[in-house]
């Protein structure tokens, strides 16, 4: 059978980002693909040591529009220890609270993508209506839908009060039940299952050869979470499951990152519950010591890590990004060998694509 | 084995009867959360153009004309700034500050600049926030 070869980007309807794909298909089968990526490179790591380290962070939180504040919470960790500077507990609570809710509306975005992707509109409705009930608190908390500017070297500059935590507490009650409903349909919906059970399969051998990440790991049955195998104040006194399912494909993928959100859930409560009194900064030298520090957090996505090299100055030397989504990205073609044309469109968006995050 | 076939039915039974739930902005009114960043104002009589919101500033919304301690004008750029708060955060002086007005988008980017502080020594007092060209 002839060979065609079918481009799919740098501009396509299925990618909300640019890149591109080179697929070679015989008759529906996908024989081949080639990945190009940096259509979005921005150059953010140069860029950061022109730079002084209080002007990064709102370039930091521009690296993903989705998973902005874990950016910026991996980047006040590095620079704070590289300072050696003590964040007051009830900072660190916030930090997380924002992490947790964070990973919900990635997550609940994630699904709608995926829906939209197969043709399901709508779950697409009613997974983005309900990630409007953590974007309104998240924007209530901290006054930005997506760049929640929260963080500083030192702490956080939000608070919460006992009133405001009621009310999030009760809208909580109410995203449980859709997060439950959501649950209940990728279990029990033929359509969604027939579409996404069995397409884009990464074996454990394969995930930890590309050195994947997060919920895709953990989907495969590879057991890894930062939250919990490097647990940093406030997580090492939460109580969550780390969710993990042996399947591999899509479907997996889909139901550990909508179980996973359902402890991050937990997790807010608990950090409502328990968030201690105290002040939530303290304020920062602007110069940093000379030094260098690897930090890294569990963002929805999987581990982000930044590496900072420090000179005595009020810029970094040199900064590093690694981002979850480019180990995703690169299984890509592996997951493409052998599927039809017809399943392109969910293997792609089954490993959640952030393109702008991974070209930074 | 499916429990049922029609996991959706209830939702969408539910959700038939429902107003739209979405903002029916420009059409009514947008009301943004008390704590929303949005354009930068300033307690104008408070500033003493030091320049701190000017150099933390990551966007380079923010100029300061200074000539002495008596003398500056700090010229706020809308069309740069990225509403991230530093300024805020910066102030030693609790003089610059967000509010939660929404800025609109604009063909004519240059409008939207605004003094906020003009300082002249012989008046000693502020004339601050209004919308004038720089
Ligand atoms: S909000 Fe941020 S970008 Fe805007 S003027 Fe203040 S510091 Fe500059
Ligand atoms: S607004 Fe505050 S930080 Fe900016 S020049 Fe005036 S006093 Fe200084």
């Amino acid at each position: 059978m002839t060979r065609v070869t079918i481009p799919i980007g740098p501009q396509h309807p299925l990618l909300k980002e640019p890149l591109s794909f080179l697929l070679t298909v015989e008759g529906e089968e996908v024989m081949e693909s080639v990945l190009r990526l940096g259509y979005v490179h921005r150059g953010i790591e140069r860029l950061c040591q022109e730079r002084t380290y209080v002007q990064n962070i709102p370039l930091i939180e521009r690296v993903c529009g989705i998973c902005s504040h874990v950016h910026t919470t991996t980047y006040c960790q590095g620079v704070e220890a590289l300072s050696g500077l003590e964040v007051p507990p009830r900072g660190l609570y916030l930090r997380a609270l924002m992490c947790e809710m964070e990973r919900i509306h990635s997550h609940l975005l994630w699904l709608g993508v995926l829906s939209k992707n197969m043709g399901f509109d709508t779950i697409f409705m009613y997974a983005w209506r309900d990630r409007e009930i953590v974007l309104d608190i998240m924007e209530e908390l901290s006054g930005g839908r997506v760049s929640h500017a929260v963080n500083v070297v030192g702490g956080v500059r939000i608070d919460l009060d006992e009133e405001h935590a009621r009310s999030i507490l009760t809208r909580f009650d109410v995203l449980e039940q859709q997060v439950e409903r959501a649950l209940e349909l990728i279990e029990y919906e033929p359509t969604l299952m027939a579409r996404t059970q069995g397409v884009g399969i990464l074996s454990p051998e394969q995930v930890r050869r590309y050195c994947v990440v997060g919920p895709v790991a953990r989907a495969s049955g590879v057991d890894i979470d930062l939250r919990r195998d490097l647990p940093r104040p406030p997580y090492d006194r939460l109580e969550f499951k780390v969710i993990t399912h042996p399947a591999g494909d899509v479907w997996a993928r889909t139901l550990v990152r909508v179980r996973e959100t359902r402890e991050s859930l937990h997790l807010c409560r608990q950090i409502i519950a328990q968030l201690p009194d105290g002040p939530t900064s303290v304020t920062a030298k602007r110069r940093v010591p000379e030094g260098e520090v690897v930090s890294r957090s569990e963002a929805p996505r999987g581990e982000v890590i930044y590496y900072i090299r420090s000179d005595d100055s009020d810029k970094p030397a040199r900064l590093k990004i690694r981002t979850p989504t480019m180990t995703a990205l690169i299984t890509l073609p592996d997951q493409l060998r052998g599927a039809t044309m017809a399943d392109v469109p969910v293997v792609l968006s089954g490993v959640d694509l952030c393109i702008a995050c991974a070209d930074r | 084995m499916p429990r049922y076939n029609w996991p959706l039915l209830p939702e969408i039974l539910r959700t038939l009867f429902n107003r739209p739930i979405t903002v029916q902005y420009p059409f009514g009114p947008l009301e943004m959360p008390e704590r929303y960043r949005g354009r930068v104002d300033i307690q104008a009589e408070k500033c003493r153009g030091c320049g701190l919101c000017v150099r933390d500033c990551p966007a380079s919304a923010l100029e300061l004309e200074r000539v002495d301690k008596e003398t500056f004008r700090l010229i706020y750029h809308p069309d740069r700034c990225a509403y991230c708060g530093q300024c805020e955060e910066s102030c030693r002086f609790d003089s610059i500050y967000l509010t939660n007005d929404f800025v609109p988008g604009t063909p004519h980017r240059e409008n939207l600049t605004t003094v906020l502080v003009d300082r002249k020594p012989e008046e000693g007092e502020e004339s601050g926030g209004d919308d004038e060209p720089a």
